[in-house]
């Protein structure tokens, strides 16, 4: 493998769980530590221990069930999580799909925004001014619509014109957190095909997704996230493959004890019915 | 702390941006647009002038005597579009990184350019009032020296920003982990107006005998007092801060941007969590 472009040594990232409520100022000064609210609360990690590297061209799926910290993951690679624990070392720039409209202001055009939002992702004026047809177009926003301001945009519209302007991006590194599944099928194609173009374009992408189709369709290699720690690094298949098997066995387990259960209560009114009869 | 200014040099570009689509928001909503920005400290200074002015007769402490060129207007009219500056950042202060809180959670830039960004608009919509105060300036025939333009003028509005940066990022990173900021700026921006100087001439403090010399000490330990008074000594030079004044405004200042700057640092893991 080549030089990495993402690299990940022991990371960790602590919450604070039970937090009954934020601490007032008067708590904070006056009685110091003692009347701490938060007193009975303990760390709760989301993610532990997680170390990976990942080379130039890699397409890596993330797999895992809700809230084991996928897109805490992701939002580290980001950068905008700071890790409590080891660290993670990107080379180049990062495109974070990470939510569309994010940077978006309600009160400003389709037009301003895409201008606004391009160059804080690092677009030149010029670019802009060449890619704004595209973007436009690939958002599928009618003409008389770009100059309205976006809070009169359906939510579909501004997810629309922010992957269009996001993947325009020429960063090396990708990161797409559950987006592809917005938009209508035919926009979801043309995601697709957008998607496809940067990977023939040796650029390194990281997907969080529950659509095994995306999956399988993009990822070469998959990491499967169980209870905050990296429980596999292998190919996509094996780490789907196990993310099945682990969620199957806990529905069985459910069942099961479901099962259980009922058997009880059905036992139970047996034993009414015999004494009845008796 | 050198690399991290300069990752925020580097990122002056969103910075300009930031403070655009600011200016670009507020001005497009309202009809008026950039008319707000000279009629509010008109308006104030109409009010201020009516009252202090003409019914308390606070025109006898204006440095340089009673008929000092410009009068008592002009003194209250330099004193007010600069403390516009800062009470508006200060009252914005506490939502500088929440209302950001899109941006930062999706972007990777250093955090500090949002407060600079906050503090940058603000000190661009007081330019924005110079025409207003040049009006006064000539139709009151207020004099200026060469000193004042040259030294306490940009000395004042270097020392302003960077007072009003360190108390921006302070209480920006306090208010996104305890709310009660937002409270607590209300009652230091009233409180803060009467202390500076910006109403009522400082000599009516320090040369009164009615204040004690401990009050008197106190009252020039707050760094807002010597930087509205460089803004008055732009035009009336009698008004120049005292060597001690200077040496408090300028210590506090650089205390202020130090315990700022070191809270957002150590907060801002707790702080991105929050957002």
């Amino acid at each position: 493998m080549a030089q990495p472009v993402i690299e990940a040594k022991g990371l960790g990232v602590k919450f604070a769980v039970n937090r009954r409520r934020k601490r007032s100022l008067r708590e904070m000064f006056i009685h110091g530590t003692k009347r701490d609210p938060n007193a009975g609360s303990t760390d709760f990690w989301p993610l532990r221990d997680v170390s990976f590297e990942i080379g130039e061209g890699e397409c890596v799926g993330i797999v895992g069930k809700n809230g084991t910290g996928k897109s805490t993951l992701l939002k580290l690679i980001a950068g905008v999580l700071i890790p409590d624990e080891g660290e993670v070392t990107v080379h180049g720039k990062v495109a974070p799909l990470l939510e569309l409209r994010a940077g978006f202001n309600d009160q400003l055009t389709g037009r301003e925004n895409v201008n606004l939002v391009g160059s804080l992702h690092g677009m030149t004026p010029q670019q802009l001014e060449d890619r704004f047809e595209q973007i436009v177009d690939f958002a599928e926003i009618e003409e008389r619509f770009i100059d309205t301001p976006v809070r009169h945009y359906s939510s579909g519209m501004k997810v629309r014109l922010g992957f269009a302007l996001i993947s325009q991006l020429e960063h090396p590194v990708m990161l797409v957190d559950e987006v592809l599944a917005v938009g209508d099928k035919s926009f979801k194609r043309k995601c697709y095909e957008a998607i496809d173009r940067m990977l023939e374009n040796n650029r390194t992408m990281v997907l969080v997704s529950h659509n095994e189709g995306d999956l399988r369709r993009f990822c070469g290699r998959g990491l499967y996230i169980k209870d905050g720690l990296l429980a596999l690094d292998t190919d996509i298949e094996s780490a789907l493959s196990a993310y099945n098997e682990d969620t199957q066995a806990e529905i069985d387990a459910r069942k099961n004890n479901k099962n259980k259960k009922k058997k009880n209560n059905n036992d139970n009114n047996d034993d009414d019915g015999d004494e009845k009869a008796a | 702390m050198a690399s991290r200014a300069l990752a925020v040099w580097q990122n002056r570009k969103v910075v300009s941006l930031l403070v655009r689509r600011d200016l670009k928001v507020k001005y497009q909503q309202s009809i008026l647009g950039y008319a707000w920005s000279m009629l509010e400290p008109l308006a104030m200074a109409g009010v201020y002038f009516f009252v202090f002015g003409m019914i308390f007769q606070t025109n006898r402490g204006v440095p340089g005597g009673d008929d000092a060129p410009g009068g008592y207007l002009l003194f209250l009219i330099s004193g007010l579009l600069p403390w516009l500056w800062f009470s508006g950042s200060l009252g914005e202060s506490p939502r500088a990184l929440i209302t950001h809180s899109k941006l930062i959670t999706t972007m990777k830039v250093p955090r500090e350019i949002f407060p600079l960004a906050g503090v940058t608009t603000r000190f661009v919509d007081y330019l924005f009032t110079w025409p207003v105060l040049l009006v006064f300036v000539f139709a009151l025939g207020g004099q200026t020296t060469w000193e004042g333009i040259l030294l306490w003028l940009p000395l004042a509005i270097v020392v302003q920003f960077s007072f009003t940066l360190g108390v921006t990022m302070f209480l920006a990173t306090i208010n996104v982990l305890v709310r009660d900021v937002e409270r607590i700026v209300r009652i230091l921006n009233r409180v803060l107006f009467y202390a500076s100087a910006i109403i009522i001439p400082s000599l009516m403090v320090l040369d009164s005998d009615t204040f004690p010399e401990w009050f008197k000490t106190l009252y020039q330990l707050n760094p807002l007092l010597g930087i509205f008074k460089m803004h008055h000594t732009v035009w009336f030079p009698e008004d120049a801060p005292s060597a001690f004044l200077m040496s408090t405004t300028i210590g506090g200042t650089v205390l202020m941007l130090i315990i700022g700057y070191t809270t957002f640092r150590r907060l801002e893991t707790s702080v991105l969590k929050e957002l």
